[in-house]
């Protein structure tokens, strides 16, 4: 806000009171209610929630693209009212533009902020040699497998020098083995980078293997239920996942989230007319055979 | 499936070797990998003289069955046409004339059509305020125009490029219209968080994204142009390919009215080739 705090580290995220609703013809459904979090500069913080907890509306929020009916989201102090490119985001569906070649879709933050052609054409030769792409420059969006495009998703994000990195479950369309290598790929990146991320996602094992932080959201509408710090040593390596250290925070994590899942689960049941299968929801019956 | 394992199993075999493959070998391998394109070649080969024989024998016998083959000309007697045309100034201005009709109806229709489908598509008053009027106008096929046409314009030549342009202009508008309303949003999202603003997001996001269905429409326009131009021809044209056409009934020169039809034929796929190839050109990602 004032030139006396420029200098402080970048990337400090602050959602307060933040509520989200939205209008249908039976009145006001809230989507995300009564939720406080914060980055710190330079932190990796995820969400994890069960589906259609609201936590993907919730990221984009954040991103600017839509407005909270109540509270304030600040980055460094300033509030965030439209998208903007100090707010890189990846998105699940990869988004690459069809139409550009991997470096001209890398090129387009730059191009946006009016950096001249032969200067952008070399910063994102750097990038994308840093990703291990260069050799795939010239190509389009459409030759490259999943891995690879969500690759210059993220790499495309970071070309601007955002303040923060928005993901939003950017591994959630690839199979398991080719996730298990791009968090290997982020966690790395991030280290090198130390930029502030909020990630968002419904695995359990890819929010503590990244973090710093995970908060864990509630069923619709979506609040927040705890926050668990990830004392897990950095760099983080796969083989960590088998540590008791791991499985301990995994352990807390899963009942934490099933039991939202449930509630989640409950509901539409229950709306399925199920009543025999909701009956034993409530008894726990159910909850303790999963 | 045998083809292809052999290919595989002869390849390991032919690369490392430091002498050229010889070309008996290169010239299997280019059959092997161009077999299905010779096939499709072929057959479309022997498929078109099975129609010319076919239509040779049924003019020679003069075959009455239903049909009357009586006066329909050989395809000796058209090519007898055809060579005498081409050497005709009359008959190669009619052509001239009719693709200068297509140049600027067509033209005029993606000139205005594109730009106002693209705007309907990012503006909602303007589509809601235009389209009404282009559901009730669409319909009216283009030779419906003709009369009205003629009363609009003060020459002939101009009413034709009218009927030509009003041919073209809806599709190549509606077609427009349906790319932009196709276009991915995460895809303005993601240009938006890379610091694009309104301009910046219609031209490397909107466009580029309506791209394939403006060239379905311009395709379609331009088949839609030709069969509106042919039929303000034969009604009002004193030039052209129609006019042409429908003059060689008149004069009782039948061979004139089938070199009049195949003239047309090769016009309109000559155009529409035309469209295809700047396509690839314009959107080289979707090239294969």
């Amino acid at each position: 806000m004032s030139e006396i705090q420029k200098p402080a580290p970048r990337g400090h995220i602050e959602v307060k009171d933040f509520a989200l609703s939205y209008e249908t013809i039976d009145g006001s459904v809230e989507a995300v209610t009564n939720t406080h979090i914060h980055v710190n500069p330079g932190e990796f913080v995820s969400i994890v929630g069960p589906s259609g907890c609201g936590k993907s509306t919730f990221l984009n929020t954040v991103a600017g693209f839509l407005k909270p009916s109540t509270g304030t989201i600040t980055v460094d102090g300033e509030l965030v009212t439209s998208p903007s490119a100090e707010r890189g985001m990846v998105f699940q569906q990869y988004s690459l533009f069809p139409w550009k070649t991997v470096r001209e879709n890398v090129e387009f933050g730059l191009k946006m902020r009016g950096m001249p052609r032969s200067q952008r054409e070399r910063a994102a030769r750097t990038l994308l040699g840093l990703a291990g792409l260069e050799a795939f420059e010239k190509h389009y969006p459409e030759k490259l497998s999943g891995g690879m495009k969500q690759r210059v998703g993220i790499v495309r994000a970071l070309a601007t020098g955002p303040k923060v990195l928005l993901l939003d479950e950017p591994f959630g369309a690839l199979d398991a083995q080719t996730r298990v290598i791009m968090q290997q790929i982020l966690t790395n990146m991030w280290q090198r980078l130390k930029i502030s991320v909020l990630f968002v996602t419904h695995d359990i094992d890819e929010a503590i293997f990244l973090s710093d932080r995970v908060y864990c959201m509630t069923a619709r509408p979506g609040s927040i239920k705890a926050e668990i710090p990830i004392p897990l040593e950095r760099p983080r390596q796969q083989a960590m996942m088998m540590s008791s250290e791991f499985l301990a925070l995994r352990r807390g994590l899963m009942s934490l989230i099933r039991e939202e899942s449930l509630k989640a689960m409950g509901g539409e049941l229950n709306d399925l007319g199920m009543q025999g299968l909701n009956i034993e929801l409530q008894g726990h019956s159910l909850a303790d055979v999963l | 499936m045998a083809a292809a394992t052999a290919v595989t199993e002869s390849a390991p075999a032919l690369a490392p070797a430091a002498t050229p493959p010889s070309f008996g070998a290169f010239a299997l391998r280019w059959y092997r990998l161009n077999h299905d394109r010779l096939r499709a070649t072929a057959i479309a080969v022997l498929s078109l003289a099975a129609f010319l024989i076919v239509w040779h024998l049924l003019t020679t016998y003069r075959v009455v069955f239903f049909v009357r083959f009586t006066n329909v000309p050989s395809p000796l007697a058209v090519y007898a046409s055809f060579a005498k045309a081409i050497h005709d100034p009359k008959f190669l201005m009619h052509i001239v004339l009719s693709c200068r009709r297509i140049f600027i109806g067509f033209s005029l229709a993606a000139i205005v059509g594109v730009p106002l489908g693209l705007i309907m598509g990012r503006f909602k008053l303007v589509h809601e305020v235009i389209f009404p009027v282009a559901e009730v106008l669409r319909p009216i096929p283009a030779i419906a125009w003709v009369p009205m046409a003629i009363m609009l314009w003060p020459t002939n030549e101009q009413s034709i490029v009218f009927i030509t342009f009003l041919g073209s202009f809806f599709p190549i508008l509606l077609n427009t219209l349906h790319g932009m309303s196709l276009v991915d949003p995460v895809l303005v999202r993601a240009a938006q968080c890379l610091g694009a603003r309104e301009r910046a997001i219609f031209g490397e996001v909107y466009f580029p994204a309506s791209l394939p269905h403006i060239f379905t429409g311009l395709t379609i326009g331009m088949g839609v142009a030709w069969v509106s131009l042919i039929a303000a021809e034969m009604i009002s044209g004193q030039y052209g390919i129609g006019y042409f056409t429908w003059e060689a009934y008149s004069l009782v020169q039948y061979p004139d009215i089938a070199l009049g039809m195949i003239a047309i034929g090769v016009l309109g796929l000559g155009s529409s080739l035309l469209i295809r190839g700047a396509g690839h050109l314009v959107m080289p990602w979707r090239s294969k």
